[in-house]
């Protein structure tokens, strides 16, 4: 503990007045609210606010966990959130046509290469003979809702199998899990760091890759309040500026190694403090090292992932078929792919 | 009354003063119309809210919207596949959970040994919420129909005893004892006397636990089913599309109001004796 006399205080103060007025930020310690699940896809948020990069850009960011994207979608149409992390589900989509939320950036993607996504069977399926996801056809598929973003990759890889699945909507991810040991559904597809301890206990199986259906899926993306996109510019900028530079450090700790094993061991030490926190850290550490996936790099935005997944949403009939992909994305703000 | 009170050229004290009725009580009269115009009025404000703008599409769905996913509903033939499948769900799983409580309520109310044995059990399963039960009933019974019929059925139950002993406990005393003056038999007190005397309390009892079934409807179709009204209306919440959610409510809605007249129903014909 540090003893301050009076004097000592003045210049303390002082001192952090001085520096605050030399920072050249945008905003100064403008208090903003992001909205974050308890999963490794969001690093980029917590390793920007760890690392003080968020602060560093002028914001003063409270998280706001959630159990869910949907609740998260609504809360930035309501106000309660600035900005948010979250996978393009039929939800964001409407929010995004009423002129409520705008996608403004890219989070996470699946790579060839890098594990991404799985597509899990039941073990009841496996031993009947389910061995590859083509082989789910006519089968149970497990799914949050209508229109998620596990209906979608279910979707596309029946598509592309020409086989069709039997969609089951049970809410929430404990359920699907539940569902899926006990050999209620068949098969399910699911986020690595869920996906691969879940095989280990053997109650199922991973069959396939979801990169191997769509290679360059823009799983997450970032978005915010439209008001926030349109009026808000230098604030957007100064949250990407932060949550870019985590993003970065999270991609060469984890994905190009450059901090080697140390970097990596640093990388999950902080994300425990978010993900699995209630779980001992070697226990925790595997998974988070399980769920590695490429972040975009400075929130670039593949268009055309999205595109293809606002035309599959559309042909499904779950969203009008009026909505543009001007009505959901603001590309003003990062660098866009394959647009 | 004005001219009671003061009549032209005589004290009131003198003439007897005719007494106006005044024991009407707060009895309710049937006024038809005024509910129907509560519904129009607040419709109308909706609908003149969102055209006008001070309700923002993000609040309310647009009452005329609403109106038109429904009749697209009904043309498109999905209505039915998703009313058949919550009818059928609604009626097996309150049929039995009606059934059994009535039954057991009765059994209840008539012998102290099984109100011993069941009413702390009862007591005890009335408070859990039936949703959180949903995972445990999908084990049980599987994720297909006979979960739904589970959780319907047990939601449905236990109101259903409840009630059904409290209106065979009210049953007047006096007339039971009566019926056993006169030697009637056992079976004869409980037909005559007993079991009419509580269908006032069964049949609003039946009330409550029928508008649970249909609030379990939705939780029923919560985990594993692609129709039905209740997924019907968590796949428009979950895909934020207001004017679906609507349609939903609505459906659920006039599904409460026919089953409150259908119970209306049966009430006049078997409360008839009262009148």
């Amino acid at each position: 503990m540090i003893t301050l006399n009076r004097r000592k205080a003045l210049a303390l103060m002082g001192g952090t007045a001085a520096a605050s007025l030399a920072s050249p930020a945008l905003a100064m310690n403008k208090p903003i609210k992001v909205g974050a699940l308890r999963f490794t896809s969001h690093a980029g948020s917590f390793v920007a606010y760890e690392r003080g990069y968020f602060a560093e850009a002028g914001l003063d960011v409270e998280f706001e966990f959630f159990e869910a994207a949907q609740p998260m979608a609504v809360a930035i149409a309501s106000g309660d959130l600035d900005y948010a992390v979250t996978a393009i589900s039929g939800g964001l989509i409407s929010l995004a046509q009423k002129g409520a939320i705008k996608v403004i950036g890219g989070g996470l993607s699946e790579e060839p290469g890098i594990d991404g996504q799985k597509f899990l069977v039941s073990d009841a399926a496996f031993q009947a003979g389910v061995k590859t996801p083509a082989d789910l056809g006519g089968k149970t598929f497990g799914i949050s809702t209508a229109g998620s973003s596990f209906h979608y990759m279910g979707a596309k890889m029946a598509a592309a199998e020409g086989i069709s699945l039997d969609y089951k909507p049970l809410q929430k991810v404990g359920a699907i899990i539940g569902a899926l040991k006990s050999g209620q559904i068949d098969g399910w597809v699911i986020v690595p760091h869920i996906a691969k301890p879940l095989a280990g206990s053997g109650a199922v199986h991973i069959v396939g890759d979801v990169s191997t259906y769509l290679p360059s899926y823009q799983v997450t993306t970032l978005f915010t309040s439209a008001r926030n996109a349109a009026e808000e510019r230098a604030l957007t900028e100064s949250f990407l500026a932060g949550y870019s530079k985590g993003a970065a450090d999270y991609n060469a700790a984890m994905i190009a190694r450059a901090g080697g094993e140390d970097g990596v061991n640093a990388m999950v030490d902080l994300i425990h403090k978010y993900v699995n926190a209630d779980q001992p850290r070697e226990k925790a550490a595997a998974s988070i090292i399980n769920g590695t996936m490429r972040l975009n790099e400075g929130a670039a935005l593949n268009v055309a992932s999205v595109r293809d997944q606002l035309d599959w949403f559309q042909s499904e009939g779950l969203v009008d078929a009026g909505i543009t992909l001007d009505m959901l994305l603001d590309t003003s703000y990062v660098q866009t792919m394959d647009s | 009354m004005a001219e009671t009170a003061h009549a032209p050229g005589t004290s009131p004290s003198e003439t007897a003063r005719p007494v106006p009725f005044r024991g009407g009580g707060f009895a309710p009269r049937p006024r038809k119309w005024v509910g129907l115009a509560v519904f129009v009025a607040l419709i109308a404000l909706a609908e003149w809210g969102t055209r006008a703008g001070w309700i923002s599409a993000l609040t309310l769905p647009r009452p005329s919207d609403v109106l038109e996913t429904f009749v697209q509903l009904y043309e498109s033939g999905l209505l039915f596949r998703h009313l058949v499948p919550s009818l059928t769900r609604l009626i097996v799983g309150a049929a039995i959970g009606v059934g059994i409580g009535i039954s057991l309520g009765i059994l209840i109310g008539l012998f102290s040994h099984v109100r011993a044995g069941l009413v702390p059990l009862v007591a005890a399963i009335f408070p859990i919420p039936k949703i959180a039960l949903l995972p445990l009933f999908v084990i049980w019974f599987g994720i297909d129909e006979a979960s739904k019929y589970a959780l319907i059925a047990f939601g449905t139950f236990t109101p259903m005893v409840v009630a059904t002993y409290g209106a065979v406990d009210n049953v007047d005393r006096t007339l039971i004892r009566m019926g056993q003056s006169f030697g009637l038999s056992w079976v004869s007190i409980v037909r005559k006397i007993v079991l009419p005397g509580a269908m006032p309390g069964i049949l609003s009892g039946l009330r409550i636990s029928l508008a649970i079934a249909i609030i379990l409807l939705v939780a029923a179709e919560m985990l594993g089913a692609s129709h039905g009204i209740g997924a019907y209306i968590l796949e428009a919440g979950s895909l934020y599309d207001l004017e679906r959610l609507f349609a939903g409510v609505v459906i659920l809605s006039v599904l409460g109001v026919t089953v409150s007249a259908g119970i209306g129903l049966v009430e006049r014909r078997l409360l008839a004796w009262r009148s």
